[in-house]
């Protein structure tokens, strides 16, 4: 104990003498720590207000009755409970709303039947319901139109009893009269309360336009034996197009479809912190070389090998520990606006999520603060053992290091060949996605194990063939310094390389990506204009369009044609939960592009519309379906297995598929229709064409009509929106390597002190001085960038070829564009030119005298 | 620079104190004395009684806190950062107790390196380096790094380098400190040889009385004061 209380006093005391290049220990920990709890804690809260939102819902219901996109007949409820007299069963009409009355917030919509409500949603309240006053109580029950808030909602925008709710679905307002409040002293349900509004069936199916249907019948099955008996009970007197599951594998299922997005995240959200072990590495290096002479004296007095490695491990812990708090709390303050990006691009790609509160769990913190600490000791292990090889009387030189790490070049370099390989027979085979990720990391060590012996070779291509000409005094000192210093200048060119690398990584791959949608959609949209009523999020496309409004677009004046849509949710025995769009006519045209079809444009879409299933590439790519396959769709007339014509290029991260209209008609007892896209005759214009639509239904139907340009232009926007948070991690990578770089050249810095002395003795101006040191750190950001630029480029293959295709099923085409290498060619320069910024002026302000008696 | 005909050193009064000034340390209490071309000056004096903090203030590494150091006729603590450091480079040679040879450059780089500040690089200027190097010895190891050296043998160079640019000051800080006895007295001897040639003024400063004994002048430093004189004045 003892012993330990010395150690980490001496390691506190080393800290404390050294604040600057503590305090880029601290920060380096805490960025890395601060990014992954934000991210972590993003990903988290918005599964939890999903999944609490859900729970409240389920209740206790163990199973559920659902059928296709119009849901179950109300029969079958009457069936169940009536005829073969589960009690225990609760019908639901659900859906997203927008409360406009509430700012427009989206909010989940619940029909209930109160008298079955008892056994399921008990805290939720509406099972009291029947508890009601009996004014209010009544006027749930008979009145239509009146509904159930939450106490909390209702303080919030001051909305008492009696007031009303204007809400939209769709194209449709409606409007809901408070007629109570529902309190509960349980916190989540509180919480989800805030997201939920309650209302009588009847009136839900009004405003869904559901009359007769039910999205689900909610069931308390018995547990084992009779469990069994029970289901199979049930599921004999399914009609066609229903079927039994249980609530947790459904809902589970919803979670499963962001997994890839959160894991993307999340792999991400650890670069600052790979980065940040650079950093580690070097301050430590720095102090144990600063310290060598008193690391002799501690071993001389009879200190052993362990207890030093102990010390200097000590010393990184208690950075660590500090910087992990830090990067806790600022993980924290963080997760507010990462929060936000994840959860509009959640709504924008996959479901509808209102997240209000982050949930800072224990669990999360402790992770985060545990990495950062487990960062900072493996940064520090090989210094920690070169300490141990200080001989009692610290004969450890800084020269001995550099001429070890220069003897074992070749051995680091074969070490990065091996990481290469390991990582290429990580990424080849179709592993699972994290030990791709751990593939994308061995190739980032290999090209950072490969630094040194690059970095020797550029510099000695630079002295050779330019340096030499151009500035033959101080290039020539400048590259000899560099070289002299490999141990610390390499890692601190491998910290800034790797941090480039992941710029012109992730933005070759954002910018093909942009590229490879911005062609996609310019094919695809083929039609002059798009309507479509407005939809609660992006990502939900299934809301009705008016069928009158469709009529009306027919017979308009200067439409030539009318292609529609109908989106639904499908659920499929094999896959899951599918996207399906029954279209009338493929407004593509000859412009679409099949990754595989089983003839040319028109056989295909022939064999199409005699009931061919073409699908996209997500679900083709990710549940390895190809031409002539069956998918099994659960349809209004039972399980169809219905035949793939063809794969068509599709950057929804939903598995989608499209069927011909006549035949999802025939299968589903669907009236609806979603969309639609209008030709304009030759010579119309199209703007001015839509000013006369909107002009038609302004004030009646509320429509969202888009030119095709328009349309391209949102697309683009949610894109760029998704990639904002990538971006936004990325760039604080850079901040840590920058950090990185500026730590490196300040400890150099110091330990060249006698040297600047000298230099000054012997007449070397301090404007010589600054403008060696710009050069030496100009060059290794050069360096950096050079050899950030092929590994970016595989990485960006990586990211494109592999995670991509893996995560969420797409084919993107590369595209390279100059400016994005320049670019990162000009970060990696200017941010060494800026780290030597300070080092140069402190050496400038050194007094030679004072530089010469420095120890 | 060739050596002027008119070399002069003058220290007048000089105080030099270290620290805050509520917690100043005085090393140099009023030093005063002059020396003309050719003269040479032995500095001696127990531990921290100033000797390397006057050779620093008459090499202008640093600056007295009151009094006057001239040069030439000229005071060097008045000028601009620029002109200082040319004067440094071309006025003064300094040899330090361990050589503080640049570890990354060759024996005759090394002694290149006072050349490179003023762009005097040139044919001539390295064949002066290589006359050095052959008059210190080492005409044979001008390519060597420093680490492959004895300790003699960098004294050696930085003497050539000291030298390189004919200074009219050659200031060396205990030059045969960390030597045997056999290589002091051969760097000494060189010192004398080369001083001898090159006419300049010579001030060395050692705990090494027999050195000491060699020199024309000899003064002993004692708590910042001079407070002996020895030799020709």
């Amino acid at each position: 104990m003892g012993n330990l209380r010395t150690l980490l006093r001496l390691a506190w005391r080393d800290a404390w003498r050294r604040p600057l290049q503590s305090l880029f220990f601290v920060i380096g920990v805490s960025i890395g720590v601060a990014m992954i709890i934000a991210i972590d804690l993003a990903n988290s809260s918005a599964n939890r207000a999903f999944t609490i939102s859900t729970d409240a819902v389920v209740g206790k219901a163990t199973h559920q009755i659902v059928g296709g996109p119009n849901g179950v007949d109300e029969s079958v409820y009457v069936q169940i409970r009536r005829e073969l007299g589960y009690r225990d069963s609760a019908p639901i009409v659900e859906g997203y709303v927008r409360v406009k009355t509430l700012n427009g917030q989206p909010m989940r919509l619940l029909g209930v039947d109160s008298f079955a409500e008892r056994p399921f949603r008990e805290e939720l309240g509406t099972a009291k319901i029947a508890g009601l006053n009996q004014r209010s109580f009544s006027a749930f029950m008979a009145e239509p139109n009146t509904v159930l808030i939450g106490a909390n909602v209702s303080d919030e925008y001051r909305l008492p009893i009696g007031e009303s709710l204007e809400i939209q679905v769709g194209s449709y307002h409606h409007k809901l009269r408070i007629v109570d409040v529902i309190a509960s002293e349980n916190r989540r349900i509180r919480r989800s309360l805030k997201d939920l509004l309650v209302t009588d069936i009847a009136t839900a199916q009004e405003i869904f336009a559901k009359i007769g249907k039910l999205d689900r019948i909610d069931l308390i099955l018995p547990d084992a034996p009779l469990h069994t008996t029970a289901l199979e009970h049930i599921e004999s007197m399914l009609p066609p197009g229903a079927r039994i599951e249980s609530s947790d594998a459904r809902h589970g299922a919803v979670i499963e479809m962001t997994k890839a997005f959160r894991l993307n995240l999340t792999a991400l959200s650890l670069l600052a912190l790979v980065v940040g072990m650079f950093l580690i590495y070097n301050t430590v290096s720095f102090s144990v070389i600063q310290r060598r002479a008193v690391i002799g004296r501690l071993r001389a007095i009879g200190m052993a090998r362990g207890e030093i490695f102990a010390m200097i491990l000590a010393q990184a812990t208690v950075l660590g520990i500090a910087g992990a708090l830090l990067g806790i709390g600022l993980g924290i303050f963080l997760s507010r606006s990462a929060i936000g990006m994840v959860t509009t691009s959640i709504n924008d790609l996959f479901f509808v999520s209102n997240v209000r509160e982050i949930d800072v769990s224990a669990l999360t913190l402790l992770k985060g603060g545990l990495l950062g600490i487990a960062a900072a000791m493996t940064g520090a292990l090989i210094p920690a053992y070169e300490a141990t090889r200080v001989s009692p009387v610290g004969t450890l030189q800084r020269s001995t290091i550099e001429t070890r790490t220069r003897g074992s070049l070749h051995r680091i370099s074969i070490a990065g060949v091996a990481a290469l390989l390991l990582g290429a027979g990580t990424l080849l085979p179709d592993w699972h996605l994290g030990l791709t990720f751990l593939g994308v990391l061995a190739v980032l060590v290999g090209m950072a194990l490969l630094t040194p012996s690059l970095m020797r070779g550029f510099a000695a291509l630079a002295a050779t063939h330019w340096l030499r000409r151009k500035i033959p005094i101080l290039g020539n000192m400048a590259v000899r310094d560099i070289d002299r210093t490999l141990s610390r200048t390499s890692t601190a060119v491998a910290a800034l390389m790797i941090a480039v690398s992941v710029i012109v990584g992730v933005s070759v791959m954002v910018g093909s990506f942009r590229m490879t949608v911005e062609r996609w959609l310019t094919d695809l949209l083929g039609a002059d204009i798009f309507v479509s009523p407005p939809a609660v999020a992006n990502s939900q496309m299934t809301e009705k369009l008016d069928p009158d409004a469709v009529k009306l677009f027919e017979t308009f004046p200067g439409i030539a044609r009318v292609a529609t849509a109908r989106s639904v949710e499908i659920d499929s025995k094999d896959i899951g939960r599918i996207t399906l769009s029954a279209i009338t006519r493929d407004i593509a045209g000859e412009k679409r592009h099949y990754k595989s079809a089983v003839g040319n444009h028109a056989e295909t879409w022939d064999a199409f519309r005699s009931g061919g299933l073409i699908v996209n590439e997500p679900l083709a790519n990710r549940y390895k379906r190809s031409l002539g396959d069956t998918i099994t769709l659960l349809t209004d007339r039972g399980e169809v297995p219905f035949t793939i014509v063809g794969v068509v290029y599709d950057f929804d991260v939903r598995p989608g598929a499209m069927m011909y209209d006549a035949v999802y008609r025939n299968y589903w007892d669907d009236p609806h229709l979603s969309s639609a896209a209008l030709f304009v005759q030759p010579g119309v214009d199209v703007d001015e064409k839509i000013g006369s639509l909107k002009s038609v239904f302004g004030g009646n139907l509320e429509l969202v009509i888009r030119s095709n340009r328009a349309l391209r232009a949102d697309a683009l926007a949610v894109f760029d929106r998704t990639f904002s948070i990538f971006i936004a991690l990325q760039m604080l990578a850079a901040v840590v390597a920058f950090i990185g770089v500026l730590s490196a050249l300040m400890s150099l810095q110091l330990e060249r002190t006698r040297e600047i002395g000298t230099l000054r003795s012997l007449g070397i101006t301090r404007g010589q001085l600054a403008r060696l040191t710009l050069l030496e750190t100009g060059l290794m950001g050069v360096i950096a960038g050079l050899i950030a630029m092929p590994t970016g480029l595989v990485l960006a293959a990586i990211l494109i070829y592999i995670i991509n295709l893996r995560s969420f099923g797409w084919t993107l085409q590369m595209q390279l564009q100059p400016s994005q290498f320049t670019l990162a060619f000009v970060v990696a320069l200017v941010s060494a030119l800026l780290a030597g910024i300070y080092p140069a002026w402190r050496m400038g302000q050194m007094q030679p005298a004072e530089a010469l008696r420095t120890e | 620079m060739a050596t002027s005909h008119h070399t002069s050193l003058k220290v007048s009064e000089v105080h030099k104190s270290f620290g805050s000034e509520t917690r100043s340390v005085e090393v140099l209490r009023g030093v005063s004395f002059e020396m003309t071309q050719g003269q040479q000056l032995a500095l001696t004096g127990p531990s921290g009684s100033g000797k390397s903090t006057l050779l620093h203030l008459i090499g202008t590494l640093d600056t007295p806190s009151v009094g006057t150091i001239e040069i030439n006729g000229e005071n060097p603590s008045e000028f601009p950062e620029p002109r200082l450091a040319r004067f440094r480079n071309q006025v003064i040679g300094f040899v330090f107790q361990d050589h503080h040879l640049l570890p990354q450059y060759s024996v005759l780089e090394n002694v290149l390196i006072p050349t490179l500040a003023f762009k005097r690089r040139d044919a001539e200027i390295e064949v002066r380096a290589r006359a050095l190097l052959e008059g210190v010895g080492l005409s044979h190891r001008l390519s060597h790094r420093p680490a492959a050296l004895s300790g003699g043998e960098c004294q050696r160079v930085a003497v050539a380098r000291a030298l390189i640019n004919r200074p009219s000051l050659l200031l060396c800080d205990e030059p045969t400190g960390n030597l045997d006895r056999s290589t002091a007295d051969t760097v000494a001897s060189l010192l004398f040889e080369l001083h001898q040639a090159e006419q300049n003024i010579l001030i060395v400063v050692t705990h090494n009385l027999e050195l000491a004994a060699r020199f024309e002048r000899r003064f002993e430093l004692v708590n910042g004061r001079v407070e002996g004189q020895a030799g020709q004045v």
